[in-house]
């Protein structure tokens, strides 16, 4: 009667919280530049390098703060297509690919709930 | 001592995987990228199976999907007609290139410059990527939708297969069709091996190899059901096909012997492929999962260990491999499942819950 191979382990499956490819692995740190073409890491001098990350930091900061004060929000969405419609924040998810909104006023009517895709939003607008 | 193969499953997609590709050797290893119906193409690390990232985007489900040699780049085509481009290191879509129907087959060159897509629109499509706001070359001739088109012949011929059962060798430059293969059915996959310039396509239950330059048959060989997808090894030793059984078979290339047969998927096998260095083979299958299979069974590769029969299966011997992913103590051996061989082994574990995107 053969015997089944053994195994170290079982394949890593899928991490249910993001879409993977870290930041932290040998293969990333090595082949990916930072996303702002001004500032190839090898070429930027320290200090310039710091300046940016600082500024980086900022803006992402910013940003993140105006999607938490946009909660239960009316909130109003410029899309492509000349679509503007208005709706309650709820959320973001972590890549923000979507946004989760309740009432969303459509010309066809009041949605309760909905998913807003933001690859097609241009602007949001709210009162804060 | 006879080991039995224990096929490693990468669980994470939730629908039919209908596609994969692996990349060539590069200094982090290899990869492999899987095509699913669920949308949402996933990088995994070739040697291990483990999942490494997944590319969100698409709308639609995915039905082609490869990677460039050094596996930088991935590109996918999709039901939502859609071509996409992605950085494979950050897993971010670089490009996305509309087409005016389902998009069914994606390759690059060697120098990943250039993309050629193919689907139900009947066209082949030649993409620059340093230029890609420039419009595509179109190829037309195919009356059916396209399911496989790939470069060959030092990219300077294209080869494509379609609906319309028809296989055509193209040259680039003139854009022209060189040659026409015709069969009574559908040819259900097609894989070019370079080295050598030999084509395998599946039909039926024919897994048949021809020159991919003349398109002159080579020979065929016969397998107990219809196949979906064969792979030759790197070193045209055998080859293995899978397909409506939901068996993997294994024959020997110069022989057309069948080798082994192996069960483990639950459902059609869609695509088989073998790693660039030839020590595994993947598959892809309607069941939602991929599986890894070894070559040579029993060898230390990878996840797998080689336990040596003299110390009762302990396992107290611990091979260093080449690989260098050995790294449990003698103690952690024993809580290895000893039986994941079993042909109607139930889900070891729970497959982890769907990226919400």
């Amino acid at each position: 009667m053969a015997t089944p191979v053994s195994v170290l382990r079982l394949p890593k499956g899928p991490d249910p919280n993001s879409r993977g490819f870290d930041p932290k692995s040998p293969r990333f740190i090595a082949l990916c530049r930072t996303s702002i073409s001004s500032s190839a890491a090898s070429e930027a001098d320290p200090e310039q390098l710091q300046r940016e990350q600082h500024a980086r930091s900022v803006l992402r900061e910013n940003f993140l703060r105006c999607l938490l004060s946009m909660s239960n929000k009316k909130v109003q969405f410029h899309m492509h297509e000349k679509v503007k419609v208005e709706a309650t924040f709820g959320a973001s998810d972590i890549d923000v690919l979507n946004f989760q909104v309740s009432d969303l006023h459509t010309p066809i009517g009041v949605q309760k709930e909905a998913l807003i895709r933001c690859q097609d939003v241009i602007s949001v607008t709210f009162d804060v | 001592m006879a080991m039995r193969q224990t096929p490693l499953t990468c669980s994470g997609h939730t629908r039919p995987v209908v596609d994969l590709a692996f990349s060539g050797i590069t200094p982090y290893g290899y990869f492999l990228i899987s095509a699913c119906k669920d949308g949402k193409p996933m990088l995994r690390q070739g040697d291990t199976g483990d999942w490494i990232g997944t590319f969100l985007g698409h709308k639609g489900a995915v039905w082609g999907a490869t990677l460039n040699t050094d596996a930088t780049k991935a590109a996918t085509a999709a039901a939502d007609f859609t071509a996409k481009v992605w950085d494979a290191v950050s897993g971010d879509e670089v490009l996305s290139l509309a087409h005016k129907h389902i998009v069914k087959t994606v390759s690059f060159t060697q120098d990943s410059n250039c993309l050629l897509t193919g689907g139900n629109d009947k066209l082949l499509r030649i993409y620059d990527l340093s230029n890609p706001e420039a419009a595509p070359q179109e190829i037309a001739g195919h009356t059916s939708a396209i399911k496989k088109a790939l470069w060959c012949n030092n990219d300077k011929q294209i080869l494509s297969a379609a609906d319309d059962k028809t296989i055509r060798l193209w040259n680039r430059s003139s854009m022209e069709e060189v040659k026409t293969l015709t069969f009574d059915t559908s040819v259900s996959s097609m894989e070019y091996v370079a080295d050598g310039e030999i084509v395998v396509i599946t039909y039926g239950k024919t897994i048949a190899f021809y020159n991919a330059l003349s398109l002159e048959l080579i020979k065929t060989v016969e397998a107990p059901a219809p196949i979906n997808s064969a792979s030759l090894h790197p070193d045209k030793d055998f080859f293995v096909a899978g397909g409506e059984d939901f068996k993997l078979y294994k024959f020997d290339y110069s022989t057309k012997e069948e080798l082994e047969s192996y069960k483990g998927h639950f459902g059609p096998v869609h695509c088989v492929r073998f790693s660039p260095d030839g020590e595994l083979y993947a598959s892809g299958s309607e069941d939602g999962t991929l599986r890894l299979w070894q070559t040579a069974v029993g060898k230390t590769y990878g996840l797998w260990k080689c336990v040596l029969p003299e110390l009762g299966g302990s396992a107290a011997n611990i091979l260093p491999d080449t690989t260098g992913h050995l790294q449990t103590s003698v103690d952690g051996v024993h809580a290895l499942m000893e039986d994941l061989g079993a042909e109607n082994s139930e889900q070891l574990y729970t497959p982890t819950p769907e990226i919400k995107a």
